[in-house]
């Protein structure tokens, strides 16, 4: 199946993890870091929110490598499209296209529900896809995999929900 | 060191885009049953990992000599609770956190939403942590729910 990018050929899955692992441990062994993500979207509020929990010292401690971590995988994002057949903005979506067929003004409501979904579930659960299933259960640590089984678990019900019943 | 986590960041961004986890229909095929990509993208991610881990937490310090200073995460309801919350967010948007900026990064107009709604979503959560801290059994604030 190709990707919706360029219509690109992913690369083998055994690469893409070992990418991810290469640099899982690099961030380790180098800056000293657990790997995540979903706690750059609160150093992102904390640059215009006052509440005490957006002004922690433990959250305030790591902005500094994470906002430089995330504005990296904006980039990566568009030297992969640049590399691979060219970079242009669109708002092509895949099977959602086929399937449910909604404009630009339908894609932004759906994908502002989901984030919100995103934003609170992840800070809840206290982590998401990277720093619980990544790096949480790489370290063996029990509260990644009960976060990472509990998402999964919502994602192949609502999808199958989605796609299975509801379509 | 700066540049340091902008190249990491950029590295992991590449390989989230070239490999089908920041595609919406890789990450539906991966909730139907329907493509094995992302299970074995996460399951090769894990296996290589967690060796590769625990050879540093042996090792016990970092590349320039620092001790390995990690904060394993706290157990707490919101592991569940806020889990499928998330599980029905990935689904919907066919990105987590990652591959949100990923997506944006390639052009796709409609991550920025997805962008908006987490940022919305991460403020109303840390808003309402002291109300929400009690009934779900969380940290204290000063704490968090766990980085990452």
């Amino acid at each position: 199946m190709p990707l919706i990018m360029n219509g690109l050929t992913p690369i083998h899955w055994a690469v893409g993890g070992a990418g991810i692992a290469a640099v899982t441990l690099t961030l380790l062994f180098v800056g000293n870091r657990r790997l995540g993500v979903s706690t750059g979207f609160e150093d992102l509020c904390a640059l215009v929110l006052d509440q005490p929990y957006f002004r922690r010292p433990s959250l305030r401690a790591g902005s500094g490598w994470r906002l430089p971590l995330l504005a990296g995988m904006v980039l990566g994002g568009v030297l992969s499209a640049v590399l691979g057949g060219g970079w242009e903005p669109t708002w092509a979506l895949g099977t959602f296209d086929t399937m449910i067929g909604w404009g630009p003004a339908g894609k932004v409501a759906w994908m502002f529900v989901g984030g919100l979904l995103i934003g609170f579930g992840t800070r809840l659960a206290g982590g998401c896809t990277s720093g619980h299933g990544i790096f949480g259960l790489s370290n063996l640590e029990l509260p990644s995999l009960i976060a990472t089984v509990s998402f999964m678990a919502a994602g192949v019900v609502f999808t199958n929900l989605l796609y299975r019943v509801i379509l | 060191m700066l540049l340091l986590y902008l190249v990491l960041g950029t590295i992991f961004g590449f390989v989230l885009s070239r490999s089908g986890a920041a595609d919406y229909d890789y990450i539906q095929g991966m909730f139907l049953f329907e493509q094995f990509q992302l299970y074995g993208i996460i399951g090769t991610a894990v296996v290589i990992g967690a060796p590769g881990l625990w050879l540093i937490k042996r090792y016990g310090r970092t590349a320039t000599g620092q001790p390995i200073e990690i904060e394993a995460k706290p157990r707490h309801r919101g592991n569940i609770y806020g889990g499928m919350l998330f599980g029905v967010g990935w689904s919907i948007t066919g990105m987590c956190p990652g591959p949100i900026l990923v997506n944006i990064g390639e052009g796709k107009l409609y991550a920025l939403a997805a962008l908006a709604g987490a940022l919305v979503g991460a403020g109303v959560f840390g808003a309402a942590y002291p109300r929400l801290a009690r009934p779900l059994g969380l940290p204290p604030l000063q704490r968090g729910t766990g980085d990452g």
